[in-house]
């Protein structure tokens, strides 16, 4: 029996925010989907496209970027500057025909542990039908 | 109509009284039709200038050149380069006086208007020929271009003729300028965008492949790099100059130094530099053409750069290339700029 494909995420979170909402979600004892390779970035702000297309690169099947809500960045306005270059990213990435359900983008707060899992749950979801990128993925 | 003997004139003008170090422009090249960057030094050869419809180089590029060699002078010439813009060299300009790449006194515009619209795209001039040796080509009247060819002079609408992205020109004059020769004619465009609209329409699997068949042609030469004024980085993220791997690199240095992109031109690593590339001009090309016109192997990059002009403009309403002292496109932002992409 083949096995059910289980999707790689690379998430990009906040130090801040979603990156404490992470281990909010871990010492509560919620349960989601274990597919996620978390990174912990300064800000959401600090994430450079190319971070996102060498993630894709290097085989993940889906990037998560996970900032402050708007307001609440820790150094005033950096998660707006993430809010304009992703709207970027994504739409580059949608124009070159690349599978964009596979690049996601979410406001998740520290305190928001439950909303965590969920945009994990949803993202798994999203991502298993998909199979494997391969698109981007380096073959040398 | 831009006259060139007053462009010339000018040209002796300012190198008789030393106002600059000297002047960019064009001069004829060695092969009799297509021009070639010149350099005037001396008021006499101010006679070798030209400025007619085959001008297409972005001449902007020599100034990041020239700022580069400034700083490893010892006792540098302090006047300011003296330079020939069109319309999109001016807006190119206006992009490193906005991110305080050059200073505005180190630089004496000379701005010339493209009469009818534009320059030469060259594929299209041979075909429009038929084959035949074009000789000349001159501004003509009423949004026509006069083509001399071995069989004599045929005036050619220009829009057959002309560069894509003249066509898709806003403004073809310079918008930034000491010294102003021709007119100013705005054109009034319905679509700006129009060279956008046949990948757009394509469904996602056609865009891939239409993508993936232009990129796996690429052989990573980086003209598109050396051409163009803006990628003007010091050390460029697809090739780490700084990181020699050698037989006794010991392996954590090498994992230390991150590589972004390999240097095999395959199709992933392609697509790779070419998405940076693409979006490090986000908000700061200004659609000169000069990349897609020194790639050698006739990648459409332009439609990548067009792109991501047209999402600014849409998404954020910023415009490329009017105002100097606007922030630029990443380095900004608006509380209202949309968000319905985030969950």
């Amino acid at each position: 029996m083949a096995e059910e494909f289980e999707p790689k995420i690379v998430a990009f979170l906040c130090k801040w925010c979603s990156s404490a909402g992470s281990d909010l979600a871990g010492v509560s004892r919620m349960e989601y989907p274990p597919n996620v390779v978390p990174i912990t970035v300064m800000c959401s702000g600090s994430i450079s496209p190319l971070y996102i297309f060498s993630a894709f690169n290097k085989g993940a099947d889906g990037v998560l970027v996970s900032g402050c809500h708007p307001g609440d960045c820790h150094y005033i306005k950096g998660n707006f500057y993430a809010r304009r270059r992703i709207a970027l990213v994504k739409k580059l990435l949608e124009y070159i025909g690349f599978e964009s359900k596979r690049f996601q983008m979410s406001w998740v707060s520290a305190a928001e542990g439950t909303k965590y899992t969920e945009v994990i749950k949803d993202f798994v979801k999203q991502l298993k039908p998909l199979g494997p990128q391969t698109q981007l993925r380096r073959n040398l | 109509m831009v006259n060139l003997k007053e462009l010339k004139k000018e040209a002796e003008r300012i190198l008789e009284e030393g106002k600059v170090k000297y002047i960019i422009g064009y001069e004829r090249g060695t092969n009799g039709f297509w021009p070639t960057p010149a350099f005037i030094k001396n008021p006499e050869d101010v006679e070798k200038l030209i400025w007619d419809p085959t001008c297409v180089y972005n001449l902007t590029r020599f100034l990041v050149d020239e700022k580069r060699r400034k700083a490893k002078e010892k006792k540098p010439d302090e006047r300011p380069v003296a330079i020939i813009v069109k319309g999109c060299d001016s807006r190119a300009l206006i992009i490193l006086l906005q991110e305080k790449f050059i200073n505005r006194e180190d630089v004496h515009v000379i701005g010339v208007s493209c009469e009818n619209g534009g320059v030469l795209d060259e594929k299209k001039l041979a075909r429009r020929v038929k084959g035949k040796k074009a000789l000349k080509v001159e501004f003509g009247e009423k949004d026509k271009l006069i083509v001399t060819t071995e069989e004599g002079k045929t005036e050619i609408p220009a829009e057959e003729i002309l560069a894509e992205r003249c066509l898709e020109c806003k403004a073809n004059f310079p918008v930034i300028f000491d010294v102003f020769l021709g007119e100013k004619t705005k054109r009034q465009l319905d679509n700006p965008f129009h060279s956008l609209e046949k990948i757009e329409s394509l469904s996602k699997e056609e865009r891939w492949a239409f993508w993936k068949e232009q990129f796996d042609k690429c052989i990573r030469c980086y003209a598109c790099r050396s051409v163009c004024p803006m990628c003007y980085c010091d050390e460029c993220v697809v090739d780490t100059i700084n990181f020699a791997v050698t037989a006794d690199t010991p392996a954590e240095e090498k994992a230390q130094k991150i590589k972004w992109v390999e240097k095999s031109p395959v199709s992933s690593e392609n697509f790779v530099y070419h998405l940076v590339r693409a979006i490090h001009l986000a908000g700061r090309c200004i659609d000169c053409g000069e990349c897609e016109r020194a790639c050698p192997l006739d990648i459409p990059i332009r439609l990548l750069n067009k792109k991501l002009e047209k999402e600014a403009k849409e998404l954020f309403d910023y415009e490329v290339g009017f105002d100097p002292d606007q922030p630029s496109l990443v380095s900004s932002f608006k509380d209202e700029d949309p968000e319905d992409f985030i969950k």
